[in-house]
């Protein structure tokens, strides 16, 4: 049996990966935080853990004069949520 | 690190969950594009109508044109069908379908006057957007029966010709707000 992702079994970091891998084109800071219901400091923590493992591209640029920061899932980070869904499928389908 | 079978349940539910919520964000975020994009056409119909009232039928024409030309551009680049977005062949078929009925009873059947044409018209496009709201999210229906009753009580409580700058004033001001609030909801 696959082994669990320990990156992002994390709710968190599960929800964010979630939401870049369901997106493709990368999400904003704000966008995340709504989505994720994480607060501001919560999810800078998590997208730190999850950029430190290559799972994911932070992106900062300003858009007019107001800064914006750009998501992206990684190559890496889409295989490796493919893997922590199929390793949670197979718990299901093996009954735990 | 255990994971249990509920645990899992859980965790594959919460999945599904984020990317419904990832779909619905981006539908509502082309959706309100496009209706700041059918709120700014408005103003220029009415614009060029009330230049040149006898090129009015002819405007009409040219500004949807531009408009389904632009909506089909903007689907096909915000909401491509490996997102959830239909094909473009469907989306053509879905314009085809609403300008032919449109058409049918609005110049075959209905013998409307100017002010019912226009009213039909926005009522049409409103009544897509109320449908849309049962798949969507409440926002589409929430524009579409807010809208359609502001048209309706201009076209009962004023007459020409302050009728049709009110009837650009509603539908272009009111596709902008709403466009705005579903790019932000």
């Amino acid at each position: 049996m696959a082994a669990p992702d320990d990156v992002i079994h994390q709710p968190v970091r599960l929800r964010v990966m979630a939401a870049l891998s369901a997106d493709g084109e990368g999400l904003d800071f704000t966008q995340l935080k709504k989505l994720t219901g994480a607060t501001d400091g919560n999810l800078g923590a998590h997208l730190d853990h999850l950029a430190r493992a290559g799972y994911v591209e932070v992106t900062k640029a300003f858009v007019g004069r107001r800064p914006r920061t750009t998501v992206k899932a990684t190559k890496e980070g889409r295989a490796a949520f493919a893997r922590h869904v199929a390793f949670l499928k197979e718990i299901i389908a093996e009954g735990g | 690190m255990t994971v249990d079978k509920a645990q899992a349940g859980a965790d594959l539910a919460a999945i599904d969950n984020m990317v419904a919520r990832v779909k619905q964000s981006r539908i509502y975020r082309v959706s309100g594009n496009l209706a700041v994009l059918w709120g700014v056409l408005q103003f220029v119909q009415w614009g060029v109508a009330s230049a040149s009232p006898a090129n009015a039928p002819w405007s009409w024409l040219v500004v949807d044109a531009v408009g389904v030309a632009v909506t089909l551009w903007m689907l096909r680049r915000a909401l491509p069908a490996r997102l959830g977005g239909a094909g473009v062949k469907r989306q053509l078929a879905a314009f085809a379908l609403f300008y032919g009925f449109g058409f049918v009873w609005s110049v075959l059947l209905g013998h409307f006057g100017d002010r019912e044409t226009t009213v039909f018209w926005h009522t049409l496009f409103l009544f897509g957007y109320c449908l849309a709201g049962l798949w969507f999210g409440v926002g589409f229906l929430v524009i579409g029966l807010s809208l359609s009753a502001l048209v309706i009580a201009v076209y009962l409580l004023v007459g020409p010709p302050l009728f049709w700058l009110l009837i650009a004033v509603v539908t272009g001001f009111g596709y902008i707000l709403c466009g705005l609030w579903m790019r932000r909801a």
